[in-house]
């Protein structure tokens, strides 16, 4: 009774052992800790695989496979960053294939043109959900349920079975690779979106006002951010990242089929929340939502490398996600 | 007889606080105690305690002499302790039956509610307080003194020994309050002990029997309401005497900056006007539901305006949004600062530079360096009390919160700061800070218009006194030398006067 609170407190904080300490310093950032992880999955399986995991051609197939969730991921941590979040990115990235199949392939124009029409197909179905979120009002979850359904029925609708093939010189912009790595062009696109988009919201004037958004969005709105305006654009750059990464993968198999991205959503939007984002809103970075597709791409590398089986991967990732979520009770600068 | 509730040597400590410490005092069977002190006194902690929200950290709790051990809000309950919360507790979309019995719900063959004798029993209990609310309604639609009433009648619905208000006046308006204290009254008579947590001495004047003080979470003092005054509750609270006198500066009055003609923004608002001049403070006085905040918002432009004229410094302005009121040199600080005003969440850098988004970067960079800058000067002139300009907002005091709202708006340099509920929720000693610099700001030539509610610190702040009633603004006061009487004459007479119209339709239209 007779310590000062100071003092008390300096006695508790020697006490903590040094597991407590390492626990809270990673619940401070989800990055470092995502961070930690991936390093410590790649050297385990370095060590107990040095056959089959760090071989050049085993890289090159997990970071070509991971390219379009990463991109995604992306539009999808400003979104949540922004407290909403786009549920359609799976039917708006085969729906955006698709067109670009028909106009290089069934029509015969350039790739080029093909290449473009499928992103504005993508910003297309965005700016759709964007305006169906910020001026009918309705919540962002019972729109783009609505839009995932729409837009794959247009698919459909569109290309029955798909598009194949399409044409050699629209293939080429998804299997150009670099001399180098020999990595395909998708991959080279992720990384770039990641490096321009992981400046542009982390130190950017106009993207950091998704933070106040989603921090409170009424605050916001009153502080003169024009947040259904902003909202929109997001969902724009959402639509138009989901149309890339359709067009490339289309690209990148000369073959538009109706079927991509099923379910894509759900993976982009675990990865963004192990990447710290929060479905409040007002947190998380596009370096944790890679960091994030990166551990999940190396799990699932992992079980098909140690032949546990496919069956047993959703049961890992589900558990990292909990076990990510749960360290932020842990947070030193968290609030009571 | 052992006192209902007794209370020795409590303590309760939050990370790197001390929330309580070492408080005791007892309340007898029937007797109104209210619980006072300034924000962060501990006097909400003490509350929740006793109402099993939180838990104790050391001391004993008693109740008719009896000594409690583990106290949980579920042996509360039992215990007949019930907690209206600040926040409330009602679910809005549920009727008020269902409220009342949440979770409690009378039953009838394989557990179904049965509805009519829920009801029915609601009935029961709203008319033990005086009252005639329909218990089939929802929530939803009540004013929000029904709300309150609902919760008592909702902790009533068990065998009710303790009653817990924590702040129940802070939405209500006078005649709400007079109807509440006949509620808290009557309960009292029948032999419930009342903790009365407020802010509002002139409440606990005119309803409570006795009064605890709290400062810094330890006991500064019991005293019997008719044996003590408003000066030396002041002084227990704040440990100095503090008065809102009028500051005669002989502030120079400048040129016009806000011209607002015949506004026009229904429900609320039906042709209001004002004028405000640089350097001046216009209160804007009135009954709640009067339309004043939603008349600023109408200038501001965060709500839609069907018609009239908005010049600032004689230049016509069409607000679409608040961007557009803010592009106009226009700052809004809204009445509620945590739902409408403040990111909680985030730290004092980033609050204080949500409005000046571009003046803190570098070409398209967001510059933490400059925002930090920014930060670090409003703390230090506004004092605001932090351990550093990083800290979240959620976690300062509700003065420092008011504070750094008033640093957001301050950031941006506006010629035309509207503030809505300048003190709410903020105690004595940051009250008397808030004003000083609301002062400081019409000297620099700032035009201010202030919405506030407490008439003495209207008359306190006012060069001049603008009425509104019934979305009309209805006459004007200058702030030297006008009463309280005045203003509430001005604000009500017109509301009686309108009430007759509407009771002959025909006539009106005719």
């Amino acid at each position: 009774m007779q310590i000062t609170q100071p003092l008390a407190e300096t006695a508790e904080r020697r006490r903590e052992n040094l597991f407590v300490r390492i626990v809270r310093r990673l619940a401070d950032s989800r990055e470092l800790t995502l961070f930690v992880l991936v390093v410590v999955l790649a050297l385990a399986m370095s060590i107990v695989y040095p056959n089959n995991f760090p071989t050049a051609s085993n890289m090159r197939a997990v970071l070509l496979n991971l390219a379009p969730v990463g991109m995604l991921v992306c539009g999808m941590m400003l979104l949540m960053i922004g407290g909403t979040f786009d549920l359609s990115v799976g039917s708006t990235l085969a729906f955006s294939g698709v067109w670009a199949g028909v106009v290089a392939g069934w029509w015969g124009w350039s790739a080029e043109i093909a290449v473009l029409i499928g992103i504005l197909v993508g910003a297309l179905c965005g700016l759709v959900n964007g305006l169906i979120v910020t001026r009918i009002g309705i919540n962002a979850l019972i729109a783009t349920l609505g839009t995932l359904t729409i837009y794959r029925s247009l698919t459909y609708v569109t290309a029955g079975t798909g598009v194949t093939p399409i044409s050699d010189a629209f293939a080429e912009y998804g299997r150009a690779a670099d001399p180098l790595f020999r990595i395909q062009s998708p991959f080279w696109a992720m990384l770039v979106l990641v490096l321009v988009g992981g400046w542009l919201v982390a130190r950017t004037r106009f993207f950091r006002q998704f933070y106040f958004i989603g921090g409170n969005p009424r605050a916001a709105q009153l502080s003169g951010i024009r947040v259904d305006r902003l909202i929109l654009i997001g969902f724009v750059i959402m639509g138009a990242l989901a149309g890339l990464a359709g067009v490339l993968g289309a690209a990148r198999l000369n073959s538009a089929v109706v079927n991509a991205g099923v379910g894509i959503e759900l993976k982009v939007i675990t990865a963004t929340v192990l990447g710290g984002a929060s479905l409040k809103g007002g947190e998380g970075t596009i370096l944790g939502g890679i960091l994030g597709v990166l551990f999940i791409a190396l799990i699932e590398n992992a079980m098909i490398i140690n032949a546990i089986g496919v069956f047993w991967q959703g049961l890992v990732v589900g558990l990292v996600l909990l076990f990510a979520v749960s360290l932020d009770r842990f947070k030193t600068s968290g609030r009571a | 007889m052992a006192p209902r509730l007794k209370i020795n040597g409590l303590s309760k400590f939050f990370p790197g606080v001390r929330a309580l410490d070492d408080v005791s005092m007892s309340v007898e069977a029937g007797e109104i105690r209210a619980l006072l002190g300034e924000n962060g006194a501990g006097k909400s902690t003490l509350g929740k305690i006793v109402a099993g929200v939180y838990s104790r950290d050391q001391g004993t709790v008693l109740v008719d002499g009896a000594e409690i051990g583990t106290l949980d809000e579920k042996a509360a309950g039992d215990l007949g302790i019930g907690i209206v919360h600040q926040e409330g507790s009602l679910v809005p979309q549920l009727s008020v039956a269902e409220n009342i019995f949440a979770g409690r719900q009378p039953t009838q063959w394989l557990g179904q509610v049965n509805v009519r004798a829920m009801r029915e029993q609601a009935k029961a209990l709203i008319a033990q307080l005086g009252v005639a609310i329909d218990p089939a309604l929802k929530v939803s639609v009540l004013s929000p003194a029904q709300a309150q009433i609902v919760e008592i009648a909702k902790a009533l619905s068990r065998d009710l020994r303790v009653l817990i208000l924590d702040e129940p006046t802070a939405a209500l308006t006078l005649t709400e309050t007079g109807k509440l204290f006949d509620v808290v009254r009557r309960l009292a008579g029948n032999g419930v002990s009342v903790i009365y947590v407020s802010h509002r001495l002139a409440e606990i004047f005119s309803l409570c029997h006795s009064v605890t003080v709290l400062k810094d979470g330890r006991l500064a003092g019991t005293r019997q309401v008719a044996e003590t005054s408003t000066d030396e509750l002041i002084r227990l609270m704040v440990g100095r005497d503090v008065h809102f006198s009028r500051s005669a500066t002989g502030r120079k009055i400048g040129e016009i900056v806000l011209e607002a003609q015949d506004l026009d923004a229904p429900p609320l608002v039906r042709s209001a006007s004002i004028i405000v001049r640089a350097g001046e403070i216009v209160c804007l006085a009135g009954l709640i539901g009067s339309g004043r905040s939603e008349f600023c918002e109408a200038i501001f432009g965060a709500r839609r305006r069907h018609g009239g004229q908005i010049r600032i410094g004689g230049t016509a302005i069409d607000p679409k949004g608040p961007w557009d009121g803010k592009h106009a040199g226009i700052g809004m600080v809204p009445e509620d600062r945590k739902a409408a005003g403040l990111f909680l969440g985030m730290d004092i850098v980033n609050n204080v530079a949500a409005t000046v988004l571009s003046r803190v970067s570098s070409g398209a960079n967001f510059s933490n360096r400059k925002a930090e800058a920014l930060a670090r000067n409003f703390v230090d002139e506004l004092r605001i009390a932090t351990p550093s300009v990083r800290q979240i907002v959620g976690n300062l005091s509700g003065g420092n919160q008011q504070k750094v709202l008033l640093a957001k708006w301050l950031a941006m340099e506006p010629r035309l700061l509207i503030v809505d509920e300048p003190t709410r929720g903020v105690d004595v000693g940051a009250r008397s800070e808030i004003y000083r610099l609301l002062r400081a700001l019409a000297d620099k030539g700032v035009a201010l218009l202030v919405v506030s509610s407490d008439l003495p610190e209207v008359l306190a702040l006012a060069d001049r006194i603008v009425v509104m009633a019934e979305g009309r603004t209805v006459g004007e006061l200058p702030g030297d030398g006008a009463s309280e009487e005045q203003v509430l004459r001005l604000a009500t007479r017109y509301t009686a006067s309108v009430a007759e119209v509407r009771k002959q339709p025909d006539m009106a239209e005719a």
